[in-house]
């Protein structure tokens, strides 16, 4: 897969590495979004140069592109070096920095923003792209739901080549792949149904059971599935169209939605020709990504790292938390990357976590303290849980580890801390 | 306990894409501070509109479920039918418009509301994303709240505004939201009644026939001073 790079994207690099050089010396960050940047405004076709042929897959969602995109580029890995944005970093510029400082001739497995797949698609023109779930996510500044599966549509009727990897349970999804010419449907679940309660096409309410959703209104139900997840309240088993059954209990990523973004990945594995018992044991060695899931001291008190950003996203975290009376932190911070507008608090279920105290943090802690209240959760509310001689209930400081739920830029905030720019402790 | 206040929250799977499902949960909470009962009726796309709910939610939404709200919401008729016989209504950004004559779709092209509030809406130059706040004769305290809305309310002579604006942009001339007797339509998310739990009280003592007094919660109190002190502190940096 050899690459020929123009002079002038080998220049746009170059200014690209000094600009990322200059950020982590200026202790700005690790330099990616930076170097990116600079190298895409010098030659706007760098993109599509780097990517040659050599782009494998594609990974955007709402929730969980960043954990399915490693849980595939590590299943890939066992063919030899892959290049993948070890940080999350998914517009161009990421994507971009990603691909530039890995060897050449690396195959590259992406994560996507949703905003920008389109424009990477084309640009990459990747053998395969997944798409996992869509819903509502920072609405003070992203699209609607129902318009991203609008371009998503389009983005396939111009792409007809591609291999679509789609969840079939999210009915949004489903609706955004139906028309493209090779689709892999995956029955990989849908927790959150508050974002696809109405058919996006004639919006009439969605007809759901346990297992599928149609549509009384236009007729469309959810496709034949090729793979599907079967989870057990524990663990999970993914089951491809021919019958064979991965075991994905050895997972070290938790909870149903990991086992949900495995089945996912594995289903691209199948398509780019991978062993997949191989894929299951190296993705199962996966123990934390960019910081989640990481235990790590945090002040005087050592936590595991939870990240959401969305209702989605918060609903599946609490269902692995410890049950009560076990103690957690969240912490909810509404800066520009966060979102501005926490509102979206009144739509997870934080019902769920009565029965212990809830330590509130985060620079928008009464919001959440508000929510709380009303949820009925005892709440102890932190301005810093982690500063020295930071006052905490008993029951906190007697715990091994204990769960640290955040928004990104609290989240980011501990992971930097203790993590540095290493990627994974 | 006496009579059990009915709530009818109108179509949350399409208006409700801003948290406004909080304000169904405030009155409940509110109510219970208040020790009156309530019965909370969730109404779907297709199923029918009650016509004897004492108090009627609607949040915000997307521009083509607001057009599918007010659709089914004006073939239906109970709304206007409730109002006359006195029942309260809270309806937050999109719900707001679509209490009024027109709105705008999608493609800007004005769509047709109820008409039980002589507003109208057409389009903001740009849109009003940020903290809102605003004093109303209504309550006591400020009105506080966060606003996301592309559109730039008309109030006719029918109808008088709900608040005069501090910070943020609200209808578009100064003014935020309305109010015509029992109906309230205001662009504050936040949600509006978990910020401003004197508008519940409001709703919930016109729907048992008796002024609440007003009951405070520390936990709200603290997060009302946070948010009225940051939105002085943002325009006060802004207007430097």
């Amino acid at each position: 897969m050899a690459v020929t790079t123009s002079l002038r994207t080998r220049l746009a690099l170059a200014a690209g590495q000094l600009a990322a050089a200059a950020s982590r010396m200026a202790g700005r960050g690790e330099g990616q979004i930076i170097g990116g940047t600079v190298a895409l405004k010098m030659a706007p076709d760098a993109l599509r140069e780097l990517a040659g042929n050599r782009v494998q897959a594609l990974v955007s969602a709402t929730n969980g592109k960043t954990s399915t995109t490693r849980l595939l580029a590590t299943a890939l890995s066992q063919q030899g070096p892959v290049a993948s944005a070890s940080t999350g970093a998914n517009m161009p510029e990421g994507i971009l920095w990603a691909l530039s400082t890995a060897p050449f001739d690396a195959p590259a497995v992406l994560e996507v923003d949703e905003a920008w797949l389109p424009t990477v698609l084309e640009a990459t023109q990747a053998r395969v792209v997944l798409l996992g779930n869509l819903s509502r996510d920072q609405l003070d500044r992203m699209s609607e739901v129902a318009m991203l599966a609008r371009t998503w549509r389009r983005m396939l009727e111009h792409n007809p080549d591609v291999i679509v990897v789609a969840n079939a349970d999210d009915p949004i999804v489903t609706y955004a792949a139906e028309k493209a010419k090779n689709v892999v449907w995956v029955a990989a679940g849908q927790s959150w149904t508050s974002d696809s309660s109405v058919c996006p096409e004639c919006g009439t309410l969605l007809t759901r059971d346990e297992k599928t959703w149609s549509c009384t209104g236009c007729g469309r139900s959810r496709p034949w599935a090729s793979w599907a997840l079967e989870w057990n309240g524990t663990s999970g088993e993914a089951v491809s169209a021919t019958g064979h059954r991965y075991d994905l209990s050895g997972l070290r990523l938790p909870g149903k939605f990991n086992a949900s973004n495995a089945t996912m990945a594995l289903a691209v594995c199948e398509e780019l020709g991978l062993d997949l018992r191989r894929a299951v044991e190296l993705m199962s060695a996966v123990t934390a990504v960019s910081g989640r899931y990481a235990v790590v001291p945090a002040g005087e008190l050592k936590v595991r790292l939870l990240l959401a950003k969305n209702p989605a996203g918060w609903s599946e975290l609490l269902d692995i938390m410890p049950p009560a009376p076990t103690p957690v932190i969240v912490m909810i911070n509404a800066n520009h990357a966060d979102g501005r507008d926490p509102s979206w608090l009144w739509d997870v279920p934080f019902e769920r976590l009565r029965g212990r105290t809830v330590i509130a943090s985060g620079n928008r802690r009464r919001d959440l303290a508000v929510r709380l209240l009303h949820a009925g959760v005892d709440t102890f509310v932190s301005e810093d849980p982690f500063a020295p001689g930071a006052e905490l209930p008993a029951s906190v400081r007697e715990l091994d580890v204990i769960d640290c739920a955040a928004t990104y830029t609290a989240f980011q905030a501990i992971r930097t801390a203790n993590l540095g720019g290493k990627v994974d402790g | 306990m006496t009579k059990l206040v009915r709530i009818a929250s109108i179509y949350p799977t399409l208006l409700g894409t801003y948290g406004d499902g909080g304000n169904v949960a405030a009155l409940r909470h509110i109510a219970a501070l208040h020790g009156i009962g309530v019965d909370v009726h969730e109404v779907s796309p297709g199923m029918d509109v009650p016509r004897d709910a004492d108090i009627y939610v609607l949040g915000g939404g997307e521009d083509t479920a607001q057009v599918a709200a007010a659709n089914a919401l004006r073939a239906s008729g109970a709304l206007p039918d409730a109002v006359s016989n006195g029942a309260a209504v809270l309806a937050i950004c999109a719900g707001y418009q679509i209490l009024g004559h027109t709105f705008p779709d999608a493609t800007s092209e004005a769509s047709p509301g109820l008409g039980l509030i002589d507003v109208y809406t057409d389009r903001l130059p740009t849109r009003a994303v940020g903290e809102l706040l605003a004093t109303s004769s209504e309550v006591a305290g400020k009105l506080t709240g966060y606003e996301n809305h592309g559109g730039a309310t008309h109030l006719g002579s029918g109808v008088q505004p709900l608040a005069k604006v501090s910070e943020g942009v609200g209808n578009g001339d100064g003014t935020e939201g309305a109010i015509s007797g029992r109906v309230i339509g205001t662009y504050l998310h936040g949600p509006a009644l978990v910020r401003n739990p004197e508008l519940a009280e409001k709703l919930l003592g016109w729907a048992v026939g008796r002024e609440l007094p007003h009951i405070e919660e520390a936990q709200v109190a603290a997060l009302r001073e946070e948010r009225i002190r940051f939105a002085r502190e943002a325009s006060e940096k802004s207007h430097r």
